[in-house]
């Protein structure tokens, strides 16, 4: 009772408070400061799509269209060829939209060899609706999307 | 002859462009201290990108106030509505003149005061001056001809008249110490008595400054512009420079409660423990530098408690006021005047 009167009048509670808003200003910010760093995205993040090669640089995808009969949006737009080196089939055309894509992930399962797959990347907007239409070389993982979207090749 | 046209003259019109200038400088730190203080209390950055760490940004704000299309809607009463933003910046700066920004210097044989006027009634005159913006508030929510506005400077007339007492009879315990109203004899008095009168009243200064964070419409008291409840009270209607003369006022009155609490309890521009021989390395600093220290804290006082507590509830802000400042602060002017009549 008298401690509780002692409290008030010595505005303890007001007190209290404001220590621990003090205590606040020094610890760490929460705030990631965009464009210089980039939060990682989650493990199932679906990104844009990108083709991959394997590990010696060779070409994965056998232009064997499941991707093209899977895809609920038709996005693809797939021709092969025989390629006489090692006899099988490799794209000579590969477009792809990405103005049509909904990032669903269903031509990643559909793909018998694992050559395209979602990346993580999700900073694909631009005034420009012709650099939503992707073409063979553009599809590649180690194409410079940064270029390509905003016209810079800061990562 | 050329000397005392200076010593006339010059000298004073500068210290007028100066002591003019002073507060609006102020509040441009303050916009920028605000947002970045409470953004840090919040666990966010604030602004940071427009100059070192975001420190151009209140004047990228002014630029854009500036140029933005001022609207005066119909059924305006023109005269009130274009008069009330004027008054509540002008009361709050006009009180500047007789708050002492530092000591005296001696330059040659000049003594260069840091005040612009000094008067024996200083600190009624300042009361006075800096209660014409209750006008410029009611003025601006009643020739808005608007629902909210109107509440708002309802709300805020009331709330500055009841402040108004517990910190008129806070400062009334300084002037039985000080036995004198001179701003520049309070803090000289200081002096004499080797403490500050924050020390020696601190329930006069806590009254003071809760009533005063009222005054000033500042958080956990921002009723009038409480916008949850009245969009923005007073200057809903207000747009592009008028709300900048209304924006820089509130953060101008802060500068002002600040500068009193300072002058009136804190010793001015004197250095701390300014009578102990092993600490006069202090005077070294100009007074000027130390007042600013000071006033620099309340600031960030006003802001760390903004960024603390919640809003009050209108009937509990009028019931702190008349039920527990205005007869504690009677209580304590009781208790002084017996302390310093009979002790």
């Amino acid at each position: 009772m008298i401690i509780n009167f002692l409290k008030k009048v010595f505005l303890i509670d007001l007190l209290q408070g404001l220590s621990v808003t003090l205590k606040y200003q020094f610890t760490h910010k929460v705030t990631i400061q965009y464009p210089e760093k980039v939060k990682e995205s989650r493990e199932r993040f679906r990104g844009i799509l990108r083709v991959y090669r394997d590990g010696e640089g060779k070409q994965l995808c056998i232009a064997c269209k499941i991707c093209q009969k899977a895809c609920p949006e038709d996005c693809f737009d797939i021709e092969g060829q025989k390629n006489t080196e090692d006899n099988k089939m490799r794209p000579v055309k590969f477009d792809w939209k990405l103005y049509r894509c909904s990032f669903c992930g269903l031509c990643q399962e559909a793909c018998p060899t694992d050559a395209i797959k979602l990346s993580k990347e999700f900073r694909m907007a631009t005034r420009d609706k012709s650099k939503l239409f992707f073409t063979l070389d553009q599809m590649y993982s180690d194409y410079d999307l940064n270029k390509h979207f905003r016209g810079e090749s800061k990562k | 002859m050329s000397n005392s046209l200076a010593a006339d003259l010059i000298i004073p019109i500068i210290k007028i462009i100066i002591v003019g200038l002073f507060p609006l400088i102020m509040v441009m730190v303050m916009v920028w201290l605000e947002r970045r203080v409470v953004a840090f209390i919040q666990l966010r950055l604030g602004p940071n990108r427009v100059g070192f760490q975001g420190i151009l940004q209140p004047i990228v704000d002014a630029i854009k106030l500036f140029f933005k299309e001022d609207i005066t809607h119909t059924g305006v009463d023109k005269v009130l509505f274009n008069i009330s933003p004027v008054l509540v910046l002008f009361s709050s700066i006009l009180a500047f003149c007789f708050i002492p920004l530092g000591g005296t210097m001696q330059i040659g044989t000049y003594n260069l005061n840091f005040w612009v006027a000094e008067s024996p009634v200083g600190l009624l005159l300042i009361i006075g001056i800096s209660s014409i913006s209750v006008f410029g508030v009611i003025f601006g929510g009643w020739s808005s001809n608007s629902k909210y506005p109107l509440l708002g400077a309802l709300r805020s007339v009331v709330q500055i008249l009841s402040y108004e007492i517990p910190v008129a009879f806070s400062v009334l315990s300084i002037i039985f110490f000080s036995q004198s109203m001179n701003m520049i004899d309070i803090v000289n008095r200081q002096k004499d008595a080797g403490i500050w009168y924050g020390f020696m009243l601190p329930v006069s200064f806590v009254i003071f400054w809760i009533s005063v964070v009222a005054e000033t419409n500042r958080a956990p008291f921002d009723l009038p512009e409480a916008e949850s409840e009245l969009v923005a009270g007073f200057h809903t209607e207000y747009s592009g420079i008028k709300f900048a003369y209304f924006y820089m006022a509130e953060y101008a009155h802060m500068v002002l409660a600040s500068s009193l609490a300072v002058v009136l309890f804190f010793g001015g521009w004197l250095p701390p423990f300014p009578n102990v021989a092993a600490l006069s390395f202090l005077h070294v600093i100009p007074g000027f530098v130390w007042y600013l220290l000071k006033i620099m804290f309340f600031l960030y006082l006003f802001i760390w408690i903004r960024g603390t507590f919640p809003r009050y509830r209108f009937d509990e802000l009028v019931r702190l006021a008349w039920k527990w400042l205005i007869p504690l602060s009677l209580l304590n002017i009781l208790v002084i005047a017996f302390v310093r009549s009979f002790a």
